[in-house]
C-alpha cells in the first residue's frame, strides 16, 4: 500500500489559508472520488472540498476552528501500490467472451 | 482465461520454478531493467515528470532515485518539450538519457524535439553527435483514462527517419527489449502498453545471451498455427492469443506473431509466417487510415502475393479521436471484431 498526501489546494483569488469548519470523513473510512471531505471557510466563503481520488483515509489535519495554509497537508489517503497516482483504472482480467463463431472449408489446401 | 495464469502454470510445471525465471508484472520487469541499465552504464540517466521522488505515476521508476541518486534519476518541470530538449543536450554531452513522457498524449508538445532534433542530429552532424536516447512512452488505451491519456502513436513515430520504435507485449519482452533499447547508440521510442502494466508473467532474468532470453530484435512467434496469422503488437498481442484459443474451438489453427519492432519491421518474419498460413489479419488500436497495419499488409502482400488466399485484413480502431473511457471498449478491437476479420479472410474466394 502507498500513502498519498493531499495538500490544501489554492481555493482561488489568491487566498493563502482556510479554516476547518467540519470534517465530513474520518480516519479509517473508505472514500470515493468527488465525495465531500471537509467544509472549510476562507475570508470569501465556506466551501466543501471534494475528494480528488478514491482511497482509505489515513490521517486528517486540523480540527474545527484550526487554520491550514494553502500547500500544507490536509488529508492522507492509503491506496493499493499498483493504483498509486494513476489516471484511469487498472483493467481487470476477465474470461474472454465471444458471439462470433468461425467457419472455414479448407477444400483446396 | 488470463495469459498470466497460463504463464504461471507453465513456470511451475513439475512443481518447481525454472532457474533464472521470476514472476513479475510488466511494471516490475521494466523497473528491474532500468535499475540494471543504471548500474551497468554510469552515463545513463532517467528524467521526467514524477520519475524521481514519486517513482512515476505507473511506479516504473519506483525506488530508483533513492538507489542511484538525484543526479541520475530526477524530476523535471511539466514541459515535455523541455524533457526531450534536455535529453538532446545530455546526449550531446555523452550521456544516455532515458526520458519518460508520462502519457502518450503528452508526446505531442515534444514532437519538434523528437522529429527535428533527436531523429536527425546524428545525420545532421555526419555522425559526430549520435543520439543514444531511449524515450519511454506509456502508450495505447485500455485503462479508461481521460482525454490525452490514451493514444496510439506508432505510425507517427515509425514514419520519422532516424527513429526506431518498439513495443513489448508481456513482462519478459518488456525486460529484455528495454535493456536492449537502452543500450543502443540510436534513439528508440519505447511504447509501453499501459493496460498490461499490472499483468504478471514469467521473466527469464538470466543474462540477455542466455537461451531463455530470446533474440531482442525482430518479430516473435507467440503461438504457432497453420491456417491464419494474426499480427499484433503491445496490448493487442494478449488479446490475439485469447482469440487464437477461441478459434481453436472452431477448428481454426491460428499463428500469433508479435511484431515487437515497429521500425524497422521484420518483413522476413511476416513473410515466413504468412507463406505457411496463407492468410493474415493485422490488429492494432490506432485508427485505420495510414495506420501501421497498412505497412504490414503491404509487406505481406509483396512477399506472399502468389500464395495469399485473401487480401490482408485489418482490424483496428476507428478514424476518430481516441474516445473517453465509457466508449473505449467500442473503439479498441475486441474479440468479436477480430473474429469477424478472420472470418472475412477465411471465406474469401478468388474470382
Amino acid at each position: 500500500m502507498a500513502e498519498i498526501s493531499f495538500p490544501l489546494p489554492d481555493l482561488g483569488e489568491g487566498l493563502i489559508e482556510a479554516t476547518v469548519l467540519e470534517w465530513l470523513v474520518s480516519p479509517g473510512e473508505q472514500v470515493e472520488r468527488n465525495q465531500p471531505l471537509v467544509e472549510v471557510e476562507t475570508t470569501k466563503s465556506a466551501v466543501e472540498l471534494p475528494s480528488p481520488q478514491a482511497g482509505k483515509v489515513v490521517r486528517i489535519y486540523g480540527g474545527p476552528g484550526d487554520k491550514i495554509n494553502v500547500g500544507e497537508p490536509l488529508i492522507v489517503f492509503e491506496v493499493p501500490d499498483n493504483t498509486a497516482g494513476i489516471v484511469g483504472t487498472v483493467p481487470k482480467e476477465e474470461a474472454p467472451k465471444r458471439r462470433v463463431r468461425l467457419s472455414a472449408v479448407f477444400d483446396e489446401d | 482465461m488470463s495469459n498470466a495464469i497460463l504463464e504461471s502454470e507453465a513456470a511451475m510445471a513439475g512443481g518447481t520454478p525454472r532457474q533464472g525465471v521470476e514472476q513479475l508484472s510488466m511494471q516490475q520487469a521494466l523497473n528491474r531493467a532500468l535499475d540494471e541499465v543504471l548500474t551497468e552504464n554510469p552515463k545513463a540517466v532517467i528524467l521526467g515528470e514524477d520519475c524521481g521522488r514519486l517513482g512515476g505515476v505507473f511506479r516504473i521508476t519506483d525506488g530508483l532515485q533513492s538507489k542511484h541518486g538525484e543526479n541520475r534519476v530526477f524530476d523535471t518541470p511539466l514541459a515535455e518539450s523541455g524533457i526531450l530538449g534536455m535529453s538532446v543536450g545530455l546526449a550531446m554531452a555523452g550521456f544516455h538519457p532515458i526520458p519518460e513522457v508520462q502519457f502518450d498524449g503528452f508526446a505531442y508538445p515534444a514532437i519538434n524535439q523528437i522529429v527535428c532534433q533527436i531523429a536527425r542530429m546524428n545525420y545532421r552532424s555526419r555522425g559526430t553527435l549520435p543520439m543514444p536516447i531511449t524515450l519511454r512512452v506509456p502508450s495505447f488505451g485500455g485503462i479508461r483514462a481521460p482525454e490525452h491519456h490514451g493514444e496510439s502513436l506508432e505510425a507517427l513515430f515509425a514514419h520519422v527517419p532516424g527513429l526506431k520504435v518498439v513495443s513489448p507485449s508481456n513482462p519478459h519482452e518488456a525486460y529484455h527489449l528495454l535493456k536492449y533499447a537502452a543500450t543502443r547508440p540510436d534513439p528508440v521510442i519505447f511504447m509501453e502498453p499501459k493496460s498490461r502494466y499490472w499483468q504478471k508473467g514469467d521473466v527469464d532474468v538470466s543474462a540477455a545471451d542466455a537461451p531463455g532470453a530470446g533474440s531482442p530484435t525482430g518479430a516473435k512467434v507467440m503461438r504457432e498455427g497453420r491456417h491464419l496469422t494474426l499480427i499484433a503488437w503491445g496490448a493487442m498481442v494478449s488479446r490475439c492469443l485469447q482469440v487464437a484459443e477461441l478459434a481453436a474451438e472452431d477448428g481454426i489453427d491460428v499463428e500469433v506473431l508479435d511484431l515487437r519492432w515497429l521500425k524497422p519491421i521484420d518483413a522476413d518474419a511476416l513473410v515466413t509466417s504468412v507463406r505457411k498460413t496463407r492468410r493474415a489479419v493485422v490488429v492494432h488500436e490506432a485508427p485505420l487510415t495510414s495506420g501501421l497495419g497498412a505497412e504490414v499488409a503491404q509487406l505481406i502482400t509483396h512477399g506472399c502475393f502468389d500464395t495469399l488466399k485473401a487480401p490482408v485484413e485489418r482490424v483496428t480502431g476507428f478514424d476518430v479521436p481516441y474516445p473517453s473511457g465509457d466508449l473505449e471498449d467500442e473503439y479498441i478491437p475486441n474479440i468479436d471484431r477480430i473474429l469477424f476479420g478472420m472470418q472475412r479472410v477465411l471465406e474469401y474466394r478468388r474470382g
